[in-house]
């Protein structure tokens, strides 16, 4: 399997499709499809790092709350992220280092802004390969 | 799939009751939009929403509906207060989305020669785009907890308009029950420094001509004439509203498991609304309303402001007054006539617009013999749309119409569309200057992204649910 992302359409919004060979390897994939979203800059260095906890019911939550996270970070504190490293992952919590680096307007062309991630169609499931994951951001 | 409709007239649709249904879906559309909601997923929307426990009427969608999270974009289903429910997704992330209409003294003639700089100052002195804020309007905890009970009145108390302006919006600007100490820190935290500002996507700020009267009589009472200047504001909740919404998504999925409702779909949770769930959500949605209302007010005195500098009028000569503010994302407790009975209502409008009729209390007294105005703005490239409410829209509603012309086109395409296009240009070339924080967003929002509104508004006269009273083209815009 290859670790992967790809945007999906929808008629008003986005949303992203995600592979991973890992649950780690696929939360990382879907958190470069939000970054995606919101710019296509790609120079954006790893100067800063956060560290995140999340918990959640089940898997899907996990996975929007992850999201709804790296949200939080850009739009509150400003932050883009550029790589994501998980010291713990179950299906109810993750513990994540996310390194970026504060939004540069002459360097970072922000895209679209994303008000949260739904629950709509969302899945989160194992796979013969790996898992994968589709969700949908409201824009 | 598609989903069963049968037609009741030429602009009426009845889905019928099925399975776990417990209503049938009523579709405004005409022919050619109900065949292309067949190839998408709203009206199964439609039909989920009929699924929620004590809906009262028909699930409704309206002919700007398209496909959205829970409920569809331009739906309208209204619970029993006893026996029925709140969904934070019958609402929307964007807690009073809306739109703010003002009229002025101005006309085209006048405005014509200087639209490049007032285009300028709008975009100048209302932060737009994605992540915007303003750095000279910080406000405390405190005072972020004030604007979510007060709303606009918050704004007119601090300098930022006149009692008047009041008069002319929903609920006066300030939607009771607000509760801000059930508003997480998150989420004031996100809307501390987006007060006084447009946000991005379908957002904007225009100065419109009035280019044609459909109805003297009530364009009179509107204070509408050919050749006038106006302004429109959309936007509304912001990062606050936004985590709102989401905050209480989570705690809706809880709670739809203690309370034993099944769900077609996630988005649709939701809670009795007896319940401590449902009187926390609608506490924390007041707030946020109340924060929408006091940036369109804020962003009106800024408007203002702008136009009395570049013009080098007062503002007794520019008269720049609210005709009216409506929400588009809400749930609201209303009385309602319902077979006979009058029952009191939470009414979902998930990208639809309150339509009183002539004669209502809540119709400001200005407009009470003709019904409250009611605002549909179309793209940025054609026409935007007053009308105002109908006792049609009273009877078979709950009161509701259109918020706008609703999209057909997705963000992918239509930036592939747009792909090496001049739309700045294109729109120069009919007449409209544009100021935009993004190419991506103007690329998004190109006219073809949109229904014709003509056509929606049009289905919504000819079924009775509004009245068209003007046309409104653009002269300026300003997008985030």
């Amino acid at each position: 399997m290859t670790n992967c992302f790809r945007l999906l359409e929808h008629i008003a919004d986005m949303g992203i499709a995600a592979e991973g060979e890992s649950l780690a390897e696929l939360f990382r994939q879907a958190a470069f499809g939000l970054c995606r979203i919101v710019t296509v800059s790609v120079d954006i260095q790893p100067k800063t790092e956060l560290r995140v906890e999340i918990r959640a019911q089940d898997r899907e939550e996990l996975l929007i709350n992850w999201l709804n996270e790296l949200i939080f970070l850009l739009e509150s504190r400003h932050f883009l992220p550029a790589t994501f490293e998980f010291d713990s992952l179950t299906d109810q919590q993750l513990n994540a280092r996310v390194r970026g680096e504060a939004i540069d307007p002459t360097r970072h062309a922000l895209e679209r802004e994303i008000k949260a991630v739904t629950y709509h169609q969302i899945v989160v499931e194992q796979t013969a390969a790996g898992w994968r994951a589709q969700v949908y951001v409201d824009l | 799939m598609s989903v069963k409709v049968e037609q009741i007239d030429a602009c009426r649709w009845r889905i019928p009751r099925e399975g776990a249904m417990r209503t049938e879906g009523l579709v405004f559309a005409d022919r050619q939009m109900m065949a292309m909601l067949q190839k998408e997923q709203a009206l199964e929307q439609v039909r989920n929403v009929a699924t929620l426990p004590g809906i009262v009427g028909p699930s409704i969608a309206m002919p700007d509906i398209h496909w959205g999270y829970g409920f569809p974009i331009g739906g309208v289903a209204a619970f029993d207060v006893e026996e029925g429910v709140v969904s934070p997704g019958g609402v929307g992330y964007d807690i009073n989305c809306g739109v703010r209409l003002l009229r002025s003294n101005l006309t085209v003639e006048e405005v014509r020669p200087r639209i490049e700089l007032l285009a300028d100052a709008l975009f100048r002195n209302v932060p737009s785009g994605v992540g915007s804020r303003r750095r000279d309007l910080k406000l405390s905890s405190a005072e972020t907890r004030k604007v979510l009970i007060r709303g606009a009145r918050w704004a007119v108390d601090n300098g930022y308009g006149s009692a008047e302006d009041l008069e002319h919006i929903e609920e006066r600007g300030t939607i009771a029950g607000a509760d801000p100490e059930v508003v997480s820190a998150r989420a004031l935290e996100r809307g501390r420094d987006q007060l006084g500002t447009l946000g991005s996507g379908n957002h904007f700020l225009e100065i419109d001509l009035v280019e044609e009267i459909g109805d003297q009589q009530v364009a009179n009472v509107l204070g509408l004439f050919p050749g006038q200047i106006t302004i429109s504001i959309h936007t509304g909740s912001r990062g606050l509203g936004y985590q709102i919404c989401d905050d209480h998504l989570r705690m809706m999925q809880q709670a739809a498991r203690k309370y034993a409702i099944e769900l077609p779909d996630r988005q649709l949770c939701c809670a009795p609304l007896a319940s401590p769930e449902a009187k926390q959500y609608l506490a924390a949605m007041a707030g946020a309303a109340n924060f929408a209302f006091a940036n369109r007010q804020l962003i009106t005195a800024w408007v203002r402001e702008s136009f009395e500098r570049v013009l080098g009028k007062g503002p007794a000569e520019l008269r720049i007054s609210s005709i009216y503010d409506v929400c588009h994302n809400i749930a609201k407790m209303e009385t309602h006539l319902y077979q006979g009975q009058k029952r009191r209502l939470c009414v979902h409008r998930k990208g639809a617009t309150r339509a009183f009729p002539p004669g209502h209390p809540d119709t400001p007294e200005l407009y009470r013999s003709v019904g409250q105005p009611v605002l549909i703005p179309g793209d940025m490239g054609r026409y935007s749309y007053v009308l105002v409410g109908t006792q049609g829209a009273f009877e078979e509603t709950f009161g509701s119409t259109c918020h706008g012309a609703g999209r057909v086109l997705s963000r992918h395409a239509a930036k592939k569309l747009a792909r090496g296009r001049q739309i700045e240009a294109e729109l120069a070339a009919r007449g409209i200057v544009l100021r935009a924080s993004s190419r991506a967003t103007v690329a998004e929002e190109i006219s073809e992204s949109y229904k014709d509104v003509l056509d929606v508004v049009s289905v919504v006269q000819q079924a009775g649910i509004g009245k068209i009273v003007a046309r409104l083209r653009p002269l300026a815009v300003v997008k985030g």
